[in-house]
């Protein structure tokens, strides 16, 4: 027992202490927390991933907005546009020799869309004035259709002609880029 | 009664080899700290990030949602766009086909057209004309044509025709 110094016996008691620490702590607090990190660190990379996907399928969605914005810009605008019978009747004057814009009734909904229909009486000096006209408001900058009945009636040199049109808009309860058209 | 002549040394218990091992000891458990340390740190960060990366996914979702509607919705603006352009290009054609359609001879006073038809007035030399070079047209292009002659005082006769096309579904239920 004497060839066993105090002191080594100290040591051993220490060293053994120190294993026994490092051995519960590694095992009871390091070896969970490094799993925890490994399962996080996957999963942040799967979810990194799949974000990265996402962010890519919502820029490429995001073009393709813009793609169709600018493409159909006029038809957008169109929609968008107040129908203002007064301009409207400026404008497409010279297709005829008299045009009168009847005021516009209560909105109705068409396919989700805002219709006004206006009825409209205008006098002109032959068909070809009418064609002309059909052609414009397809270029005009609002969406209106022309609808039935169209009526002409000889009355001497010009054709006095009447029909209804439909002006389509946005409708204002669902997409609120719509804005009411003014009553003449 | 002194032994020896030398004065003792007082006896430490750190002695060398003791102070090696609380080193060796001290070195140790810093490093499991900063190792402990370091997992806590990247987990919390992790977590932090997965949460930025989650409130950012359903920002994306919202707006890739109100673009999804917008695309749908300018979509069917087009295609309502189109649909009434053609209209008005088809009206067109038809109108100028209708006035095409009548005989020099024979003159209009009026035109009216119906979605599902057409009623022309006017006056013809002779019932014979109007028969042979308006009526004929007529009928091969609507479903049911009436026809109706007023004399006019110059010999002449008026007319008014009456013209319609039947509904497809009407046609199918009919047969």
């Amino acid at each position: 027992m004497n060839s066993i110094s105090r002191q080594y016996i100290y040591l051993m008691i220490v060293s053994m202490i120190l294993f026994i620490f490092v051995l519960l702590f590694s095992f009871l607090v390091l070896i969970p927390s490094g799993k925890e990190y490994r399962i996080k660190r996957v999963e942040l990379k799967k979810l990194s991933r799949e974000f990265r996907d996402y962010s890519n399928f919502h820029n490429e969605t995001q073009e393709t907005l813009q793609d169709l914005r600018s493409k159909n810009r006029r038809v957008i605008t169109a929609f968008d546009a107040t129908f203002n019978p007064d301009r409207f009747e400026r404008e497409n004057k010279h297709y005829f020799s008299e045009l009168r814009v009847a005021s516009l009734s209560e909105p109705t909904l068409e396919n989700g869309f805002g219709v006004y229909e206006v009825n409209t009486t205008s006098q002109i000096s032959s068909p070809k004035s009418f064609y002309d006209f059909l052609d414009g408001i397809n270029k005009s900058e609002y969406i209106i259709a022309i609808n039935f009945p169209i009526n002409f009636k000889r009355d001497g040199e010009v054709i006095k002609s009447s029909f209804t049109m439909k002006v389509y808009c946005n409708n204002r309860d669902t997409n609120s880029t719509a804005s009411e058209s003014k009553k003449k | 009664m002194i032994y020896s002549y030398i004065t003792p040394k007082k006896k430490s218990i750190f002695t060398q080899e003791v102070q090696l091992l609380l080193s060796f000891f001290t070195i140790t458990i810093v490093m499991l700290l900063m190792t402990y340390s370091f997992l806590v740190f990247k987990n919390y960060s992790f977590t932090q990030e997965k949460k930025s990366l989650s409130t950012q996914k359903v920002e994306l979702e919202k707006s890739l949602l109100i673009m999804k509607d917008k695309i749908a919705y300018i979509e069917k603006q087009k295609m309502l766009s189109e649909t009434i352009y053609t209209q008005n290009i088809v009206l067109k054609d038809s109108i100028s086909n209708l006035f095409d359609l009548v005989p020099l001879r024979i003159t209009l006073s009026e035109a009216q057209l119906l979605k599902n038809g057409l009623i022309l007035y006017g006056i013809t030399p002779n019932k014979d004309i109007y028969n042979f070079m308006l009526q004929a047209p007529l009928r091969s292009i609507f479903h049911r044509t009436y026809s109706s002659f007023y004399p006019a005082k110059d010999g002449w006769f008026r007319f008014v025709s009456t013209n319609y096309t039947d509904n497809e579904e009407e046609l199918d239920n009919d047969e």
